[in-house]
């Protein structure tokens, strides 16, 4: 959960990017590290294995606007997609202020990225939270791809809720949609912080 | 368990950073860091001239969260200690609370278990004013008020 520092006048929050394997997380933080300056963003740490899926998490931390005062710091995290680490996906999650699910648009994917998203929601029962609770958005990935399934039946399927959460469509490899999703997360987590909280979450749908 | 939000006020702060000091002259270890569990870095001390803390806090939570699961498959709560040796620097990290871990990198110039002995009472020290500090309301004066339209404009202007 974030970290508010009176003395260092910073606000640290922690935003994770979930969803199936090759989803394009990483891509995701990858684009975000090669746009930003030196001076809004540290090092990109990746543990992964031998042929770059991630293991264990991605690691980048961002600085963003100063709120009343108050340095604003994302840190952004990615957690393996592959479903046998499911153990240190529920690792990552812990103590997150905002979660982006980056769902792959192929229709052969579909069931893999309902399987996460239901594997999302059990991790957060385990820290006793809800995605009705967390600053959270959709993010429909590899819109550049063929064989795409239409944004209407993603939505039908991956935002069928009471209050739709923001949506995004994203070509990560590319950039599209990556930072209009950190901003309307960021946006959010921040929000959460102050007054009754948050955005309206069908604010951007 | 459910995680709690951390406000650090200047004269949490002032505690917290004369508990490190002690720690850090009577251990002989070098630099001491205060770390939240899911990762963020809440406090440090020391000569941190060319030190990483941002990404080494990330990445010590996560290896503590690691070794805690473990623990759990072993039927233990938890390893409330965690030490990695290398050729010159080394690395103890021990549990403050539920929320928080002490890092602390010593030399050849003092021994894990000074530095053991002396994190115990740092832990337990620091562990009484974060128990302060999250029970404290958060100051209406900065976090009472909704923001504002400026206050919410998008951090990052994409590339054209």
């Amino acid at each position: 959960m974030s970290v508010i520092n009176y003395a260092q006048r910073v606000i640290d929050f922690k935003i994770v990017y979930y969803g199936p394997g090759m989803a394009g997380k990483t891509a995701n933080l990858q684009y975000i590290h090669r746009c930003l300056p030196n001076g809004n963003r540290g090092n990109m740490i990746s543990l992964a294995t031998g042929d770059d899926r991630t293991i264990y998490f991605d690691f980048l931390p961002v600085t963003a606007l100063t709120v009343r005062g108050f340095q604003t710091r994302f840190q952004l995290y990615t957690v393996p997609g592959q479903v046998q680490y499911n153990a240190t996906r529920r690792l990552v999650l812990r103590g997150a202020d905002g979660l982006v699910f980056v769902a792959d648009s192929q229709f052969e994917r579909l069931r893999e990225n309902v399987e996460s998203l239901r594997d999302l929601e059990a991790n957060l029962r385990e820290y006793e939270s809800t995605l009705d609770e967390i600053p959270y958005v959709l993010q429909y990935n590899k819109r550049d791809l063929p064989n795409l399934a239409p944004l209407s039946y993603l939505e039908f399927v991956l935002n069928r809720r009471a209050a739709r959460v923001p949506f995004f469509e994203a070509s990560a490899i590319d950039g599209k949609g990556v930072f209009e999703t950190l901003n309307t997360v960021s946006r959010m987590a921040l929000a959460s912080e102050f007054g009754v909280g948050r955005e309206r979450r069908n604010e951007a749908s | 368990m459910k995680l709690r939000n951390t406000v650090i006020q200047e004269q949490d702060a002032a505690r917290i950073h004369e508990i490190l000091s002690h720690f850090l002259g009577d251990s002989g270890a070098v630099e001491a860091l205060l770390i939240d569990r899911a990762g963020q870095l809440m406090a440090m001390e020391g000569d941190s001239q060319a030190l990483d803390a941002v990404s080494i806090s990330a990445l010590a939570a996560a290896a503590y969260s690691s070794t805690a699961a473990m623990a759990q498959l072993l039927g233990e709560p938890e390893f409330s200690v965690l030490f990695h040796e290398g050729t010159k620097r080394s690395i103890h990290v021990s549990t403050v609370d539920d929320d928080a871990i002490l890092l602390a990198i010593f030399d050849h110039r003092t021994t894990v278990g000074m530095v053991r002995l002396l994190a115990g009472e740092a832990t337990r020290a620091i562990g009484g004013v974060l128990g302060e500090a999250r029970v404290r309301p958060k100051p209406q004066a900065e976090f009472g008020v909704p923001l504002n339209e400026t206050e919410s404009r998008a951090a990052w202007t994409p590339p054209s």
